[in-house]
């Protein structure tokens, strides 16, 4: 503790020094440049939501719908919030059985030169660009999900969510919710190997000399002790998911008419891809600021859940430390 | 104190010992069981894949995983007893979910090369796309403008990046002032900015005012939100690593806080710093969506950054996906081959530099 008392008066007597002074408010600027473009966000996004609730008032949120011929024109993209929350937890059912029980047998079970080999597969799936990832979906996936569709449709097909009544099983929620899972499996299983792997050993030794088997010590001791650092992992999948663009605009058809469950029926939403297949199009300035406010709530959205999981993942890090 | 019941040291290694793993145990009897829980029921599932009509997934889903849940439970049912059986659940399981995960990456890569080798060529590395249009056969034009205009939007947004990035991470270890715990907290949440949203900021600010119209400066911009988090948190955790004394030593020589940063902490932590550097790359280079928005696209080579729209191997794979022209496909496969190879380079360099840095 001497230690810092000894390095805060040398600071002090050091910043008394004028180049340190400029040196210090230099850095102090730069520092807050990530809370300059975050609020530079929300204002210059925000002030384009501004415009668009004061033509169409509250049903902007409310209403699924994209019409601009009409007058006044109709637009709304609750349909869109809603298939980007409906992907992301179909995505999340897929990945975060596949993420832990990958995380546990790299930490767990596997001989240490293939855990080894294991971390640089989930690192380089991790680092895979979410373009190429759309492209291999489009061309290898979509074909042998639209099987596992078919097949899903003709033996559960009395199950609602497996119902599908236009016999197109192309640009389903499934698929796209699929390909998120993918872009989810790499953050969740990263986060949840680091903290199981930091399960105190003589907790483990202590379960095993009570007579635990690998089960027990799991239920009772890693997954509790992880639990935290886990959702936390969960959370940071949820908000690359939601933002996900590209490669949800190559296996989704975006349809403005809400699907509310019908997973392998073709047609669903999300708000990032609507941004960029209606960008192309868009032309004169309203629909330009109804892409942008759609941009500010998609950015409200993340931001919450990235705060969160944050959160969490910065609370159990200092619990376990 | 000479008479210490316990030596502390020899309860300290016990306290650190690596677990023992119990469930690892084998005996010939485990063996023997594990053996045929595997052979028998890949042999039923073999001869339901190749010698009836059932469809695949459902053989595996339907037949083989319940079948080798069972045979598992068996297994530990007679060589480990009734607790057994819910750890072989869990192998069973575990090493199920590995290779779920492992099939696609796998396909993933397998399809890349295949498809990607197509359209690979010497030209198709050196030119452009001027005189192509999406019918032209694969001997003419390639991915060189679109390489290029990458290398210099992310050249553009490391420009911005880097030193805000760095500087950061001076704030949070050396300057140490009041607001480090907010700055962390702001370049955290900043690092789940989804990437179009970065491409609309940069769009409303930019280009919608008329400041310029698509260029690479814009797209370098957009780029620069996504690496800025990256290269901050990376040299953060780089910048902890240097020993206080290097510090303390320096500034007992009579150095100024400025001197003692720049000419003792930031070289004595050169290669992480630059490791960070790397990292920020590899995070934008593949990342499209902020460029469909901001950089537009180009078929000529462009080199200027401030005028034109130019192109970039996101943008060009993105815009031949969906083309009706195989060629076209085959393209982008060749395209996304380059990309992730580049991406691959930039991780393997990280890597390299990380590990002589650990020594």
């Amino acid at each position: 503790m001497a230690g810092t008392e000894v390095m805060r008066d040398l600071q002090s007597a050091a910043t008394s020094h004028r180049g340190d002074r400029i040196f210090n408010r230099t850095i102090t600027a730069l520092a807050f440049t990530a809370l300059a473009v975050l609020a530079g966000i929300t204002v210059f996004l925000g002030a384009q939501a501004v415009p668009v609730f004061q033509t169409l008032g509250i049903s902007y949120l409310t209403t699924t719908a994209w019409d601009l011929t009409t007058t006044p024109p109709q637009a709304g993209i609750f349909g869109m919030l809603y298939g980007s929350v409906l992907l992301s937890v179909i995505g999340l059912v897929i990945a975060i059985p596949a993420a832990l029980l990958l995380a546990i047998f790299m930490v767990f079970l596997a001989p240490p030169a293939l855990a080894k080999v294991l971390t640089n597969v989930v690192d380089l799936m991790a680092a895979i660009p979410s373009v190429i990832i759309g492209l291999w979906a489009f061309y290898i996936l979509n074909p042998v999900a639209e099987e596992w569709e078919i097949l899903l449709n003709q033996y559960l097909g009395f199950i609602p969510i497996f119902q599908n009544n236009s016999g197109n099983f192309l640009g389903t929620p499934f698929i796209a919710g699929f390909v998120l899972a993918i872009m989810m499996i790499p953050i969740i299983t990263a986060v949840s190997r680091e903290v199981l792997a930091r399960t105190p050993p003589e907790l483990i030794n202590a379960s095993e000399s009570l007579g635990g088997s690998l089960w027990t010590m799991l239920r009772y001791v890693a997954l509790p002790y992880g639990r935290g650092g886990i959702v936390g992992g969960i959370m940071l999948g949820l908000g690359r998911a939601l933002g996900e663009t590209i490669a949800i605009f190559f296996v989704l058809k975006i349809v403005f008419d809400t699907n509310w469950y019908q997973i392998i029926e073709s047609g669903g939403g999300s708000v990032a891809s609507l941004i960029v297949s209606k960008f192309g199009e868009a032309s004169a300035g309203l629909e330009i600021q109804l892409l942008l406010a759609a941009g500010f709530f998609l950015f409200v959205l993340t931001l919450i859940v990235n705060v969160i999981a944050n959160l969490i993942v910065s609370r159990t890090g200092r619990l376990q430390r | 104190m000479t008479t210490m019941l316990f030596d502390s040291e020899k309860i300290q290694s016990l306290r650190t010992q690596e677990p023992q793993h119990p469930w690892r145990r084998r005996t010939p009897k485990f063996t023997w069981s594990v053996a045929l829980a595997v052979v028998i029921p890949a042999l039923i599932a073999g001869y339901f894949l190749f010698a009836t009509a059932i469809p695949d997934p459902i053989v595996i889903i339907i037949i083989y995983l319940p079948l080798q849940l069972l045979a598992a439970g068996v297994a530990a049912a007679v060589s480990k007893g009734k607790n057994g059986v819910a750890d072989a659940f869990i192998y069973v399981l575990a090493i199920g979910g590995s290779i779920f995960s492992l099939v696609i990456l796998i396909s993933l890569i397998v399809t890349l090369f295949i498809n990607g080798l197509k359209a690979v060529s010497v030209s198709f590395l050196t030119q452009n796309n001027f005189y192509i249009s999406p019918s032209t056969s694969l001997e003419y034009g390639g991915v060189a403008h679109a390489v290029l205009g990458t290398l210099l939007i992310v050249f553009i947004s490391m420009l911005v990046a880097i030193p805000v990035g760095i500087a950061t991470a001076i704030y949070v270890t050396e300057v140490r002032g009041r607001a480090v715990p907010y700055v962390r907290f702001f370049v955290q949440a900043m690092s789940g900015v989804p990437s179009v949203v970065a491409g609309l900021f940069i769009l409303t600010v930019l280009i919608l005012t008329g400041a310029m119209g698509p260029s690479a400066f814009a797209g370098g911009l957009a780029y620069a939100i996504l690496m800025l988090p990256t290269v901050a948190r990376t040299a953060e955790e780089v910048l902890r690593l240097i020993p206080e004394d290097l510090r303390t030593g320096a500034l007992a020589l009579g150095s100024t806080r400025a001197r003692t940063v720049l000419q003792v902490v930031l070289p004595a932590a050169k290669t992480g710093i630059v490791t960070a550097i790397v990292l920020g790359m590899a995070r934008v280079v593949g990342e499209t969506a902020p460029l469909v928005l901001v950089t537009g696209t180009s078929d000529a080579t462009v080199y200027n950054p401030f005028n034109s729209p130019i192109a970039a191997l996101p943008t060009y794979i993105f815009g031949n996906v969906a083309q009706p022209f195989p060629d076209a496909v085959t393209r982008a496969w060749g395209a996304a081959l380059v990309l992730i190879i580049i991406v691959a380079i930039l991780f393997v360099i990280a890597r390299i530099i990380g590990r002589g840095k650990v020594k």
